[in-house]
């Protein structure tokens, strides 16, 4: 029993580790270009939305790159998890304003939206993968100690 | 709170505050450029060559206001309900949709010389740099981007002009 849930465990925490690493390293790619993106959820004032973009995407990569190398693991999922509770927010301020984040110039309505809508239960999913990763975390942790 | 949750909760801190200090120290210059006021996006020089490609040149507001006071055109690259509801006053619509029609109008009221400045709903919306590129197709040789466009205008407190807005 406790081999299926450290294999669940570590499939878990590979897979949100691995994701926020190669999200971290693209955005911090191109920070200008995520700082459009920022821009575009028209909810944080012009600078502001530099700040976010210059450390957002290093605070994921270090946060996934714990979770790859199993340390600290609790603490960088609780990180992910409260960024990722913060992106869900923005997604539903979007959504509830209508706000088609693609420019909205010549697009047909309903392509912001449907983006917006992806990203909100993809981002549903990862929550779920957080509080799994976080738990079993828990878990394994207190058998080892009992 | 158990001291073991405590230890947890100073350490996701500490994550958030080491991965935000990574990443300012890294983009530094830009975060101070763009609290300033200052263009962030990289300028593009305008090296005339034969065969080149010209680009709009980028510009911030401080630059679009003096341009503007130097009887700069400004044209708002966005759809005509966008433009009608609010726009940046003295503002010439110019857009993708109908831009065959009103193309020549332009054409004839503004010269090739003259210093032009695109906007349109700010990062993100490629329609001002796109407007911009035909432009200097049709041989105008002093384009420019305000890419912060009437969202930054707006958020500055400047006048709007237009159904929506004040007039």
């Amino acid at each position: 029993m406790n081999r299926w849930i450290a294999i669940v465990y570590h499939l878990c925490r590979l897979g949100l580790g691995g994701l926020f690493v190669y999200a971290g390293l693209i955005k911090a790619e191109d920070t200008v270009g995520f700082a459009r993106s920022v821009a575009n959820y028209k909810i944080l004032p012009y600078g502001w939305n530099y700040l976010v973009a210059a450390s957002l995407p290093y605070v994921e990569f270090l946060a996934g790159l714990l979770l790859v190398l199993n340390r600290k693991v609790r603490p960088a999922v609780l990180v992910l998890g409260v960024l990722n509770l913060v992106f869900i927010m923005a997604l539903v301020s979007v959504l509830v304003r209508g706000l088609d984040i693609d420019c909205g110039c010549f697009d047909t309505s309903g392509e912001g939206h449907t983006t917006a809508q992806w990203a909100l239960f993809r981002d549903i999913g990862i929550m779920f993968l957080v509080v799994a990763t976080y738990r079993l975390r828990s878990w394994l942790v207190s058998e080892k100690q009992g | 709170m158990s001291s073991e949750l405590r230890r947890i909760v100073l350490e996701t801190i500490i994550i958030f505050v080491l991965g935000a200090v990574l990443g300012l120290s890294f983009n530094y210059r830009m975060v101070m450029n763009a609290f300033t006021g200052k263009t962030v996006a990289p300028a593009v020089k305008v090296e005339v060559q034969e065969g080149d490609i010209l680009f709009p040149l980028p510009v911030d507001l401080g630059e679009v206001q003096e341009l503007l006071k130097q009887g700069a055109v400004i044209v708002d690259a966005r759809s005509e309900e966008l433009y009608a509801e609010a726009h940046i006053p003295k503002a010439v619509n110019l857009n993708m949709a109908y831009y065959e029609e009103t193309l020549p109008a332009f054409l004839k009221s503004v010269s090739r010389d003259a210093v032009v400045i695109t906007y349109c709903s700010g990062y993100g919306c490629d329609d001002s740099f796109e407007i911009g590129m035909r432009l200097i197709d049709e041989g105008y040789m002093n384009v420019h981007v305000f890419e912060g466009g009437l969202p930054q205008w707006r958020d500055a407190g400047l006048p709007v002009e237009g159904a929506g807005g004040q007039p």
